[in-house]
């Protein structure tokens, strides 16, 4: 029975509707909306969504934000007219949410000349809106920016054709500094900033940073990090880490992240221990001579790394860092670990691609399982055929000796005295033997990891979204506690992290054609 | 001493028999009054205008849909107490509004739990469950119910539709829309100004309406003898607050009987979020339906405190009236998996000392469907979380008992209230019911077809029992 009574005025008015129907479709055609997560300390405090309400004159638009919990019950609603505006991130501190938009009115427009271009061109900023929690904005700041985009582009084209679209080069990253305020990271033609705001929205510090390949902002109680990724030798290596004073801004000195031979390392996860609050890195050491042998099952079979390592931050100087390198290819994990990094528990070599940390200080890495075998039928084929000369080499180099196929994930633990050990296997689904010198991203789609954390019950859980199914791995019980299908009949069901120790599962029902929504808790 | 007998055998059997039978859902008790509707229910010719006669009969149209899917959808009951309690009220007024109340009225009982009622027009009126657990006196209700009468005397139904069959044909409507179409700025909040502009006069509880309701009311009261007090009208300001009411003993304790450990943190706010903070949005979310959303309640009290019944005669809703209503109310929540709401309802019955073995039958229901929710991944959604301002601190700490309770112990309180002894005094259906929650909740996944079959063994050995409903929901 259907939970909600409607009266007759509620029946009037939805036929109202829909005699309306022309005119609200129109209407609605001009409303957008993009719902976003609010996040304080890195954990889930709510969800907002932006809505693009209408042109309000020619620069401007009519916004709403409309605030709701973490239950999604709506808390209330916030109009306001700006000129146009993407929202990016969102991040709540001492009951003051910062919302940090990219400004910018030249996406889809044509423009006379040059001047006129540079005239909106110098209107393009970082928009930082301040908000309390009764409905009020607090204050709002621009930091212009110059759009990524060639502006030979707009001259080349035919200006009634031309649709003009920058952006930024890197994206907006805003986190909360704890009782302190915000900070937000950028990067545009001109170069990368991070700005500090306090808690009444006031810029308190600004630095520029050279541009570089990517960066991943992180803030601690004290303190604001940001990993930098160069280009070097290695695909996946050159990393750095740049740190500043949240008071003041003051730069630490810049740290390099290699291991003692000067190996480069491949940075997995950057992010706070859950019990100190304080920074670590962990991830994989990138093999000296290998290193860059990653893309094909034939290549990821003979490791192109060489350990694990984990990297925790307590301070600016070096010997602050405490360092833990784990080496594989030294010999000394065999036989539960092969110099190449066959996993003896498992039978199968581990392209390690996830990583965290428990309530207990153990840090886990995890990965999907991948196993070669000699390809029997074609080495035969070949022998058999060798008189022929032509057709021997033919057959091994169309089909190879060696197949690979993608099995289960393997999950690794690194305890607090630095022992490294297999730790569980989470059963998913198998890829096809495909040929060893095929990339595996032809055969095999990445598979997704979550992890959720209950500070509370110092509960932690790795989620594998796998291709048919989602399991949740409960750390603490060294199990799968719960199996959930992607595909059950008509229903598609996908599962995100949530609020704290909790998950979101999406189900949409293609036959009947609705979306449920819930918000289960993992204990 | 016959009446004390007699009371408890009437007690007694409260306790065993059910409450109504799977028939009085209104897909089946309603079935001929639904055709009649279809059959009867034909729009007048009222206007010459042939675009305005069109919408004027879409409109009408919508309503008959309305009703008739809610029949469908069971959001109505015929159970003989409450339907013939109320009902004598529309006939007492009927008879001592003769020349007022010409047609007989279709009396429909809403099962739903918020405090209303609501006139469809066409001679039918609808009275909420919930508006019969909330009203203290027969008199609250009756004025309610002469207060509908009375929309349906007024055509105020029909006028509302009418008068917006003409608007939504009018040329200064049309004008309206294609202004808003021809402008390039500001398109919705001047296509929101064209509908403020009819709905301000026409809104759903429309002030004049309204008062005009209320004022007929009162004369449909006194004509009929059937005191009036305005105070109704300031206690209707306080129904909203069901969940507000705070609980007599600490939310734990209600659980220690089943001899299952119950952790302290379970009962406490454990993550992070937004709900935790003090926040005052001017434009903060609704509450559903109810009365109070009528114009301001104090305002009618004001209007009508002059005409108010010298030395009236209050009789207090009868008891089992209300305490079946009640009853309803909770196993539709249960059905629609709304169990917080439906163990607050249960534990204030506990509140009242009341020791019918069926509220326990609905606890060990409650957790049964958590645990089933839990295994569909559906928890969040059976809870129904509430925010914080229009709850009590019981039931924030039930919701949050809900939410965190974890799934072994779930499991472990299933059990327990599965062996309690309560099931020695309840009715074969009820313990039909326990069978076929067990096999719902302990057939593994796959086997779909052992639920249907444990369901429709359910209904062929129960045939009437208002828990079909409920083994409805895996016969198929």
């Amino acid at each position: 029975m259907k939970k909600l009574i409607l009266c007759l005025s509620i029946c009037i008015a939805a036929a109202n509707i829909k005699a309306q129907s022309k005119v609200f479709k129109e209407i609605n055609e001009d409303i957008s909306s993009e719902m976003k997560i609010i996040t304080q300390d890195e954990a889930l405090v709510g969800y907002l969504v932006f809505t693009q309400l209408e042109k309000a004159n020619e620069d401007s638009f009519n916004y709403k934000i409309s605030l709701m919990d973490e239950n999604l019950n709506d808390i209330g609603t916030v109009n306001f007219r700006e000129e146009k505006l993407d929202l990016d991130a969102v991040s709540f501190e001492q009951d003051i949410l910062c919302l940090a938009y990219l400004k910018s009115n030249i996406n889809g427009r044509t423009f006379k000349n040059k001047k006129e271009f540079n005239a909106f061109q110098e209107k393009n900023a970082i928009f930082t809106q301040f908000l309390s929690l009764d409905g009020k904005i607090l204050k709002t700041n621009s930091s212009p920016i110059r759009l990524e985009s060639a502006e030979y582009e707009l001259w080349a084209l035919p200006r009634s054709k031309f649709t003009y679209s920058g952006s930024l080069k890197h994206k907006i990253q805003l986190k909360n500094i704890s009782q302190k305020g915000f900070v937000c990271f950028y990067g545009d033609k001109d170069g990368c900033n991070i700005i500090d705001y306090d808690l009444t929205g006031k810029e308190i510090w600004k630095k520029s940073i050279a541009d570089e390949q990517a960066f991943s902002l992180l803030t601690s109680k004290t303190d604001v990090y940001l990993l930098e990724k160069v280009k070097e030798k290695y695909v996946e290596g050159g990393y750095y880490l740049l740190s500043y004073n949240a008071l003041d801004g003051k730069s630490y000195d810049k740290i390099i992240l290699n291991d003692k031979e000067g190996n480069s390392l491949k940075v997995i996860n950057f992010e706070n221990d859950p019990v100190t609050g304080t920074p670590y890195l962990s991830g994989t050491i990138i093999d000296e001579k290998k290193g860059n042998n990653i893309y094909t099952g034939k290549q990821l079979a003979r490791s192109p790394y060489s350990g694990i390592f984990t990297m925790d931050i307590k301070g600016h100087t070096k010997t602050d860092i405490t360092k833990s390198f784990i080496y594989w290819n030294d010999g000394t994990l065999s036989p539960a670990i092969s110099k190449r990094g066959f996993i003896e528990d498992v039978r199968s070599y581990s392209v390690l691609t996830h990583s965290f940390r428990d309530y207990n200080g153990n840090t886990f890495f995890a990965g999907s399982e991948f196993v070669k075998r000699p390809k029997f039928g074609a080495i035969v084929a070949s022998i058999i055929t060798l008189p022929l000369i032509v057709v021997s080499p033919l057959i091994l180099g169309a089909s190879g000796t060696i197949k690979c196929k993608v099995t289960n994930v393997a999950l690794l633990k690194l305890n607090q005295k630095g022992s490294l050990s297999f730790e569980s296997e989470i059963p998913c689904t198998d890829s096809k033997f495909t040929k060893g010198n095929v990339p595996i991203t032809e055969y095999f789609n990445q598979r997704n990891f979550y992890d959720v954390e209950n500070s509370n019950t110092k509960a932690s859980y790795m989620i594998v979204d796998d291709s048919k199914n989602i399991m949740i791995y409960n750390v603490n019980q060294r199990k799968v506690v719960r199996t959930v299908s992607h595909k059950d009949g008509k229903i598609r069901t996908n599962v995100f992290p949530a609020k704290e120790g909790h998950i979101m599962v999406f189900e949409y029902n293609k036959k009947e054609k609705y979306t449920r929504l819930s918000i289960e808790a993992l204990n | 001493m016959v009446i004390v007998i007699l009371f408890f055998s009437f007690r007694l059997t409260a306790q065993n028999n059910l409450l109504y039978s799977y028939q009085a859902l209104s897909k089946f008790s309603l079935a001929k009054q639904k055709d009649s509707i279809k059959k009867n229910w034909l729009c007048p010719e009222l206007f010459k205008d042939k675009a305005t006669q069109k919408k004027y009969k879409e409109l009408w149209e919508e309503r008959t849909s309305f009703i008739i899917g809610a029949i469908d959808a069971n959001n109505f009951i015929t159970e003989g107490d409450i339907y013939n309690y109320i009902n004598q009220l529309i006939v007492e007024l009927t008879k001592g509004n003769a020349s007022l109340i010409k047609q007989p009225q279709l009396l429909l009982i809403d099962r739903s739990a918020s405090v209303n009622a609501y006139a469809v027009g066409g001679n039918v009126i609808a009275v909420n469950l919930g508006l019969i657990t909330f009203s203290k006196t027969r008199e609250e209700i009756a004025l309610v119910v002469a207060h509908e009468l009375s929309h349906n005397i007024l055509n105020h139904a029909e006028n509302s539709m009418s008068e917006m069959a003409v608007w939504l044909t009018s040329e200064e409507y049309k004008n309206s829309v294609n202004a808003v179409l021809d402008s390039k700025y500001e398109r919705l909040t001047k296509l929101k100004k064209v509908m403020q502009a009819y709905t301000f006069s026409r809104s759903k509880h429309h002030r004049y309406h309204e008062s005009d309701a209320d004022s007929l009311a009162i004369i449909l009261l006194k004509n009929s003898h059937i005191s009036f007090d305005p105070a109704v009208f300031l206690r209707l300001d306080s129904a909203d607050n069901a969940y507000r009411q705070p609980l007599k003993n600490s939310t734990k304790n209600y659980f220690s009987s089943y001899n299952v450990p119950m952790e302290d943190w379970w009962f406490a706010k454990r993550s992070k979020g937004l709900s935790s903070k003090s926040y005052n949005f001017k434009d903060s979310s609704g509450l559903d339906d109810s009365l109070k959303t009528h114009p301001d309640c104090i305002e009618r009290y004001r209007k009508t405190q002059s005409m108010a019944t010298v030395k009236g005669t209050f009789t207090p809703v009868f008891t089992e009236v209300q305490e079946k209503a009640n009853k309803m109310i909770i196993w539709n929540m249960y059905d629609n998996l709304d169990l917080t709401a439906c163990l607050y309802r249960v534990l204030l019955e506990k509140d009242k000392g009341n020791a019918d073995v069926w509220y326990d039958f609905m606890m060990h229901n409650i957790f049964a469907g958590l645990y089933y929710s839990d295994k569909k991944l559906n928890r969040f959604n059976a809870i129904g979380i509430k925010p914080k301002e229009y709850i009590s601190k019981n039931y924030y700490e039930l919701q949050n008992l809900l939410e965190q309770m974890p799934v072994d112990n779930l499991v472990q309180f299933y059990k327990s209230s599965y062996n309690q002894n309560f099931w020695l005094n309840m009715p074969a259906e009820s313990k039909g019911l326990k069978t076929l929650m067990s096999a719902v909740l302990f057939e593994s996944e796959e086997s779909d077809k052992k639920k249907s079959i444990a369901a429709k063994e359910f209904i062929d050995n129960n045939p009437t029992s208002m828990y079909c409903e409920f083994a409805d929901h895996f016969k198929k």
